[in-house]
């Protein structure tokens, strides 16, 4: 407000956080429709909420490190065994198995940091694609513990109110309260100064360095956040399932599908990831109810084809038409 | 002892061959083509289910179907080379995953029409029977492929050292912008490679159908021992695959034949390239060339 002027003026327009808040409002309302029109669509919702919230961390680790990191569902293995096998064994509750989980990715993912200074360009991607596989192999060696291919089972669930539906609601909110969270943060992080290092380091880490910007401390701390993100979802699919086993998530086709969250998305654009996921989700769904054993064959054939013909993601779309600065935003090289 | 010696010689031999044969084309695209081709294991599903699709479908005989499914697999090899590679060359992330999903698509393609429960198996046996090498069995398909291997390679290290066209693609892994200033057509040699490293892989698979496991996801396993060999033995050098491939089989062999627990054998490759990539980062041998 002017000093002496009768006339309010916004600090920040409306169209500034009209969208965002609409769009969030689009979200938390949804499950509640879901709920009453069709419950068990709830586990499409859940399942692209997590999907986002997998691919989310992993673009913050992709710009921070400059590098692309193929193998993020070692950390959803981490998170998932680790809750599974306290809840199991140590009879946990999921409060105590979620801060396990958190700490062993963080512990993980500082083991597995020096990658990122060590490993140069596709070195660095093939040893992250080797992880998860290296993992999966742990698991067969260790079937008395991890139970092979069959997987632990048994593992308290997060919500139990006696109704499978309302379970469902309750899970699906918790599931998209994780995700706006890590959204949220990770917003918050590319609009502070470490976006500015993110940024110069991934556009060229031998001026970044001559700059002044610490590259091996920001890489590594790029590495170690996203990686105890990820590895909390995998405490989530452990606790909603009640159930988890690596052979549904240390393969390279989960890992295609959360690539593809981003891509589709918008090629790491975080807001993007939601769009991703809820697509691939419902895509997903829908050919697996419209064309039965055939689903397999054309889920993946589509992704191809929407990889091959949108170059910047869905997202990308949207921005063609919708195009503005809402605040102002550092170029990532993605 | 003796035996645990003999052992571990026979097989390192014999496993080192074959993953050779496996790893031959994947070296060759990262040095020629510098991309990671990540859809490497169609190549072994495209093999087993296109030869088995024209016996069963067509009622074709075990030999025009082999020649048949040649055709289509270099059919795909210049689709994915033109529809992909080139367009998106700048994109890698696109080539990537690109190839990953072709390797899927195929993959699926192959269990929705030729689960399991069909059985399928190629009668490609060339040598039946078992030998005895000192105090060892050892299945005669196995020595054939292993002895294959070798063959195939030195005649690929020929083909590099005496022929213009070996000398080009040389050129090419050298430097790929004075390859075209001294007029070597670099598209074609391309399109070349993609179709030449399908063979090593076809005689490969070929030679092991009759003796291991075929499902369709067979692929996977062998990219794997791939890229292991490949990164081990310093990406896109064939010297290096060929020292990498028998450090590899040394490792499986030790640990699945005198250790005796087979369980560990991918696990005990995984760290040995995971302690290379530390050491060394470069490889066994630099990368700077294919030869």
């Amino acid at each position: 407000m002017r000093a002496g002027g009768g006339k309010w003026e916004w600090h920040i327009e409306p169209r500034y956080w009209r969208n965002p808040l609409i769009y969030v409002g689009i979200l938390i309302i949804a499950p509640v429709v879901v709920y009453f029109a069709y419950p068990p669509l709830l586990a499409t919702v859940i399942d692209a909420n997590l999907l986002a919230a997998i691919a989310i961390p992993l673009a913050l680790m992709s710009i921070g490190t400059g590098r692309m990191n193929f193998g993020p569902q070692f950390y959803i293995g981490i998170g998932g065994y680790a809750a599974a096998l306290l809840s199991i064994h140590f009879g946990l509750n999921p409060g105590l198995t979620l801060i396990a989980a958190a700490l062993a990715g963080l512990f993980f993912g500082f083991l597995m940091s020096p990658l990122s200074i060590i490993a140069g360009g596709l070195y660095y991607s093939l040893l992250t694609l080797l992880l998860p596989l290296l993992f999966l192999e742990v698991t067969f060696i260790f079937s008395d513990l991890f139970k092979g291919d069959t997987g632990l089972s048994g593992i308290a669930p997060l919500v139990s109110v006696g109704s499978f539906s309302l379970n469902l609601l309750i899970y699906a909110f918790i599931s998209l309260a994780m995700m706006l969270f890590y959204l949220f943060i990770i917003d918050k992080i590319f609009r502070s100064r470490y976006a500015i290092q993110m940024a110069a380091i991934n556009d060229d880490e031998e001026v970044a360095n001559g700059i002044g910007v610490n590259v091996n401390k920001t890489k590594i701390i790029s590495f170690i956040i996203p990686a105890m993100m990820v590895a909390v979802v995998g405490w989530f699919y452990a606790h909603y399932y009640g159930a988890f086993s690596g052979l549904t998530y240390l393969p390279l086709t989960f890992m295609l599908k959360v690539f593809m969250v981003t891509m589709i998305g918008g090629r790491t654009q975080i807001y993007g990831c939601i769009i991703g996921g809820y697509f691939i989700s419902f895509l997903e769904l829908i050919l697996i109810r419209t064309t039965g054993d055939m689903s397999p064959v054309l889920f993946p054939l589509i992704l191809l084809i929407l990889l091959l013909t949108l170059r910047e993601g869905l997202f990308g779309l949207y921005r063609k038409r919708h195009y503005r600065e809402y605040m102002p935003t550092l170029r990532f090289r993605r | 002892m003796l035996v645990a010696i003999e052992t571990t010689l026979i097989y390192t031999f014999l496993l080192g061959s074959l993953y050779l044969l496996v790893s031959l084309g994947f070296s060759l695209i990262c040095g020629v083509l510098r991309i990671f081709h990540l859809g490497y294991a169609y190549i072994f599903t495209a093999t087993i289910y296109f030869t088995w699709m024209f016996m069963s479908v067509f009622h074709w005989g075990l030999v025009p179907s082999i020649a048949a499914m040649l055709v289509i697999q270099a059919g795909i090899a210049i689709a994915i080379y033109k529809g992909l590679i080139v367009r998106y060359i700048k994109r890698e992330e696109i080539i990537i995953l690109g190839l990953l999903f072709v390797a899927i698509i195929l993959e699926q393609s192959a269990l929705r029409f030729y689960p399991i429960q069909t059985g399928v198996y190629l009668e490609t046996t060339v040598v039946p029977g078992i030998s005895k090498i000192g105090q060892v069995t050892v299945s005669n398909q196995l020595i054939f492929a292993g002895i294959l291997g070798i063959v195939t390679t030195g005649l690929f290290v020929l083909f590099f050292l005496k022929t213009k066209l070996g000398l080009a693609v040389r050129a090419i892994s050298y430097d790929i912008y004075s390859s075209r200033l001294m007029g070597i057509q670099v598209e074609r040699v391309f399109m070349f490679i993609m179709v030449l490293v399908l063979i090593p892989v076809i005689l490969a698979t070929l030679a092991i159908a009759p003796i291991w496991a075929v499902e369709p996801s067979m692929g996977w396993g062998y990219m794997i021992i791939a890229i292991l060999v490949s990164i081990l033995g310093g990406l896109g050098n064939i010297k290096g695959t060929i020292m990498a491939s028998y450090i590899i089989g040394f490792c499986h062999s030790v640990v699945g034949f005198v250790i005796a627990q087979p369980l560990y054998m991918g696990l005990s490759a995984l760290i040995v390239v995971l302690i290379m990539l530390i050491v060394r980062p470069q490889g066994i041998a630099k990368s700077e060339t294919v030869w």
